[in-house]
């Protein structure tokens, strides 16, 4: 209870669970965001001689830009494989595809923020849960074993909880 | 009525007061400065129907694929105002209005006839992408219309056609540009100009070597919908059933009208419809004609259609270096090979270059200048991208192989669709701002050798070229 986690006073675990919380916040936040990442071809004037050519020859250059209208909440070479999946229905593959990046950084912020810690860390666990049922499915073994690390460091972040300094709200 | 057979403009389409003159003079006299007072009641009413006054007014003749290409490569060049379009099936036209609705926000008119649309429309400039034995025609009737004609390639499918093309373009002081569209692009230019003439990086051009590889699955008939397609009273009127030997059916006249390209009477067959882009960049960058030609050609999968379904052929050339040879293939039952391309091999380099970026590539021998080569790079005329590697291995027979040569690109690309620089240069050379980079003369100096080609491969005899042969 909340009560029993007041005031406990050992520096290494705090500083512990502070270093949790970053690390688990700035991995969802930063995974969600990248989730509206595409890529823009950007056209520069070739130089001759030092100068523009006459030609209107271009040198293409790929940068990365983010917006909206990239967003891909399943990557789409995973979204396949999904698909032909029989044990993830369509309706459920959409609305996961939907909300999936919105969710890594709306938990990503709370958990920075320290706004009920518990349940970011727990609310992160079942995402990070649903992710493996389906890297299973579709034998991303590696997958598996590196969401596996997750669970674990949130496991340690819930057992640290009552060493949670920072944090806006401590409830919960 | 879906189609304007009466030619009752809509209230979105330009109106049909203008001065017979107006315009087209405007397009002209305003770039001469003179045209601000001679145009000005024609500017007043073309901007009364809502188009800025010096907008090209364009009509197209023929909507199908090759039509879809060319718009799709012009919707972004600023200053046009479509007007009409016409195609002897409705539904192409249909397509090609609402293609330019839904990008442009206004109507065009709608026709069956290209005659009718060029008595009743005011344009400045027609593109011509019907079958090749309508080419001749339509240019000739837009030309003598007062309009400035994009026609496709090949001209026609006669070299008397073409040169009735370059009559008209003489007669009518009309521009005729023809779609050889490597012309215009900006890296087969940097290539010739740049690397071939002023840095002469090939050395001596010795060989040419050419092809257009294409897979059996994008060869095969194109099949529609019979009732979307003319009747078979439209098509013997267009003239679908010329060379036959009996009186065609409907679906006889419906197959020639999809696929005419592969009937001897409507076509040049894959060496023209192909082969005619890749030769005609063979005389160009060798600045030649060639002078005879040797061919071979069958019907090796396609039996029953008239023209080759792959053609083989040699060209002798007399150019300014001294002779060359050049091969071409045109392959329509395998796309294996590296696709398309142009290879201009030299004594000290080659150019490989095509219309797709990633065939292009330039090798260096391993006798040539290094220092030359490395001075190049460092000022942006090359890009170096790998050294040669050696075969090596067992099977290598070192005392009858060559080094390698080392591996360059050429500095930058297109951004732009293959087609769009060469409308661009059309547009231009309508306002009075550029020359065409390939009026129909110089398209039939180059084209005029392909015409020989399925002739050279029928009689297995090299036809050694003559004036008459190649007289423009």
């Amino acid at each position: 209870m909340y009560s029993n986690d007041k005031d406990p006073n050992d520096l290494g675990l705090t500083l512990g669970m502070l270093t949790l919380r970053l690390w688990l916040a700035i991995r969802a936040i930063q995974t969600g965001i990248e989730k509206f990442a595409g890529e823009k071809s950007i056209d520069s004037t070739v130089v001759i001689d030092g100068a523009p050519n006459s030609y209107g020859l271009t040198e293409a250059t790929a940068g990365k830009v983010y917006a909206l209208s990239n967003y891909h909440g399943v990557p789409a070479p995973l979204m396949d494989k999904f698909a032909n999946e029989p044990l993830i229905p369509g309706w459920g593959l959409g609305i996961y595809d939907a909300i999936l990046g919105p969710v890594l950084i709306i938990l990503g912020l709370t958990l920075l923020l320290g706004l009920a810690t518990r349940f970011s860390l727990f609310l992160m666990g079942l995402v990070y849960t649903s992710l493996t049922f389906g890297l299973i499915l579709i034998k991303q073994d590696a997958g598996v074993a590196w969401l596996g690390i997750h669970i674990v460091m949130i496991v340690m972040g819930l057992a640290l909880a009552k060493y949670n300094k920072f944090a806006i709200l401590h409830k919960w | 009525m879906l189609f304007s057979t009466s030619g009752k403009p809509e209230p979105s389409a330009m109106n049909f007061d203008l001065p017979k003159l107006s315009r087209r003079d405007f397009l002209t006299k305003s770039t001469l400065g003179a045209g601000l007072v001679l145009g000005a009641p024609s500017i007043l009413k073309a901007k009364a129907a809502g188009a800025p006054a010096d907008d090209i007014r364009v009509g197209f003749i023929g909507c199908g694929k090759q039509h879809e290409v060319l718009f799709n490569a012009m919707v972004n060049i600023p200053g046009i105002r479509y007007v009409a379009a016409c195609d002897i099936m409705k539904a192409r036209v249909g397509r090609t209005y609402s293609a330019i609705k839904s990008r442009f926000d206004y109507g065009i008119e709608r026709y069956l006839n290209a005659q009718e649309m060029l008595d009743k429309e005011e344009l400045d400039a027609v593109f011509v992408a019907t079958p090749d034995f309508w080419h001749a025609p339509h240019t000739i009737m837009a030309l003598e219309a007062g309009c400035h004609v994009y026609c496709e390639k090949m001209m026609s499918n006669s070299i008397e056609g073409a040169r009735s093309m370059v009559d008209a373009m003489d007669r009518t002081g009309k521009l005729c540009q023809i779609g050889h569209q490597r012309r215009s692009n900006p890296r087969y230019r940097y290539a010739l100009n740049e690397l071939i003439q002023k840095e002469n990086l090939c050395g001596q051009i010795i060989n040419v070597n050419g092809q257009w590889n294409r897979a059996l699955s994008a060869s095969q008939d194109i099949v529609s919908k019979p009732s979307i397609l003319p009747k078979a009273d439209v098509l013997r009127e267009f003239g679908f059933n010329a060379g036959a030997d009996h009186k065609l059916s409907e679906e006889e006249l419906r197959h020639r009208f999809l696929n005419w390209r592969f009937y001897t009477s409507l076509s040049g067959g894959p060496i023209s419809d192909l082969g005619a882009h890749q030769i005609d960049i063979f005389n160009w960058f060798l600045g030649a004609q060639p002078k005879s030609v040797m061919a071979s050609g069958g019907r090796s999968y396609f039996k029953d259609r008239e023209h080759f379904d792959n053609v083989m052929c040699i060209f002798d050339y007399d150019t300014p270096q001294g002779n060359a040879r050049a091969f071409y293939q045109v392959l329509t039952t395998t796309s294996s090979g590296g696709g398309y391309y142009e290879s201009f091999m030299g004594t000290e380099g080659t150019i490989n270059i095509s219309e797709r970026e990633a065939y292009t590539k330039i090798f260096k021998e391993s006798g040539a200048d290094n220092a030359k080569w490395d001075k190049l790079v460092q000022r942006g005329l090359l890009k170096k991208q790998a050294a040669g590697v050696a075969a090596g291995g067992a099977d290598a027979i070192a005392s009858y192989e060559s080094a390698p040569p080392d591996e360059y690109a050429l500095p930058g690309g297109l951004s732009k669709q293959p087609h769009t620089p060469h409308i661009e240069n059309f547009y231009a050379a309508v306002r009075g701002e550029a020359k065409l980079t390939c009026d129909a003369r110089h398209a039939l100096e180059s084209e005029a050798p392909i015409y020989w080609v399925n002739p050279a491969a029928n009689s297995k005899q090299i036809i050694n070229f003559t004036e008459e042969h190649l007289h423009t």
